[in-house]
């Protein structure tokens, strides 16, 4: 996390290699969030593009206090992207395939569902090794904690432990960077 | 009243275990296990939806080249805008043009007295002289001047100039203390709700920011400085401060 505050202080201060920092590290959550908000590659990338350079213009207005540089760039795609759909419908030319786009044959996924998905997964990413290893086991290997015990030689009180405080980080992270928090869920026509 | 065990909440946020009779009778009764339970079941399964992020592909280098010219057209321009220290240095930078082009991620490798010159200049330009006339290198095809709305002081004021290279110049004065930040949007005078976030103004008068690339400038004609929370939401907050509208 130390590394995360340090990029932060280092944008504020105007530092140019650290949008570059920033970049390696969560450019390729943003153009994922991008692409699936958006279902084309190019604009996904247009998008990803915009949302770095208005980083960098509006870094004076990031606040390590609410949220990771993670958290904030994607609240600033998302936002990009949303506006880029809304322009996308304007056009009649393109009515169709942004229909097209928007309910695909699977179930639509909210924009802040996306962002939930990358910030939890960004964080166990994060975790202490065996905390993240415990919780890969349980959430994509789908083990009980006997299960996981049993594979990685922990005993079964450490494996437990591990998950719980695993899934308390998660939780941690989640309620500060996730979509769904501190958003008032109101629509554009809060501007009128 | 026994709270269930922050384990057994894990276990059955995972589905490993189900609530027995007990617990299911504490759950109905106690709102803030129910709470705790409930975001343990989203996070599990956030993260077990995750799988497929765990290693993303990094987007093409071509698109970040396109963000380092965007911002080294912007941090060059600013320099190259900036009252001129002295006819010296101005001679010196017309003379090399190909120094000036470069990006300002190179700026490290520039000597220090070049660099000093940089800093200087960019200084100069954050003072910033709101009448001065455009460059050779950047004309003014649209502008506004910005009037405070009915809930703002009267003091406040801004005015917005549309450049040929795609960027808007935004000043304004006076705006009202904010515990947040000031954004600029181009609206739809039509349907209002249909808007373009331009960026979020900086702590100082003047600013440049680019105007996303293929925004109708004819539908959005109304420039709006909104006062925005810092409550991650990214919609307009609805507390317009300055509007006014483009001409050409
Ligand atoms: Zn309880």
């Amino acid at each position: 996390m130390s590394s995360d505050d340090e990029l932060a202080e280092r944008l504020r201060n105007g530092d140019e290699k650290a949008l570059r920092t920033a970049y390696d590290r969560h450019g390729a959550a943003v153009l994922y969030l991008a692409q699936r908000l958006l279902g084309n590659r190019a604009d996904a990338e247009d998008v990803t593009q915009l949302t770095f350079v208005a980083a960098w213009t509006g870094r004076d207005t990031f606040d390590p206090g609410r949220g990771t540089v993670l958290g904030w760039l994607l609240g600033i795609a998302r936002r990009k992207a949303v506006d880029r759909l809304r322009s996308a419908q304007r056009d009649v030319r393109t009515t169709e395939t942004v229909r097209a786009q928007l309910t695909p044959a699977d179930e639509p996924e909210s924009p802040e569902r996306v962002v939930d998905r990358l910030v939890v997964a960004d964080e166990l990413g994060r975790l202490p090794d065996e905390q993240r290893r415990t919780l890969e086991l349980a959430f994509f290997d789908d083990l009980t904690h006997p299960q996981i015990a049993a594979v990685t030689g922990l005993p079964l009180g450490t494996v437990k432990s591990h998950i719980r405080r695993g899934m308390a980080n998660l939780r941690r992270r989640w309620e500060v960077d996730g979509a769904a928090f501190g958003s008032r869920q109101a629509g554009p026509t809060r501007a009128l | 009243m026994q709270h269930l065990d922050p384990d057994r909440l894990v276990l059955l946020a995972l589905s490993e275990e189900q609530q027995d009779t007990g617990e299911s009778d504490h759950l109905a009764q106690c709102a803030g296990c129910r709470h705790d339970l409930s975001a343990l079941r989203e996070v599990a399964d956030l993260g077990a939806e995750g799988g497929d992020l765990r290693d993303l592909p990094n987007p093409p280098e071509h698109v970040w080249q396109a963000i380092e010219e965007s911002i080294s057209a912007s941090a060059a321009r600013t320099a190259e805008t900036a009252p001129v220290i002295d006819l010296a240095h101005r001679r010196d930078r017309r003379d090399r043009p190909a120094r000036q082009r470069r990006p300002r991620w190179l700026a490290p490798v520039l000597s220090a007295a070049a660099a000093a010159v940089v800093a200087v200049a960019g200084t100069l330009a954050i003072t910033g002289l709101l009448d001065r006339p455009p460059t050779e290198t950047e004309t003014v095809t649209a502008q506004a001047t910005l009037a405070p709305l009915p809930t703002v002081p009267a003091s406040a004021s801004g005015s917005v100039e549309v450049l040929s290279d795609g960027f808007m110049r935004i000043d304004v004065r006076n705006l009202p203390l904010t515990t947040g930040f000031h954004e600029v949007w181009l609206l739809d005078p039509d349907n209002p709700t249909r808007m373009v976030s331009i960026g979020n103004l900086p702590n100082r008068s003047t600013v440049e920011l680019p105007v996303p690339t293929g925004t109708d400038m004819n539908r959005y004609s109304l420039v709006d400085i909104s006062d925005e929370p810092h409550d991650g939401d990214s919609t307009h907050s609805g507390s317009s401060l300055l509007r006014g509208t483009l001409t050409s």
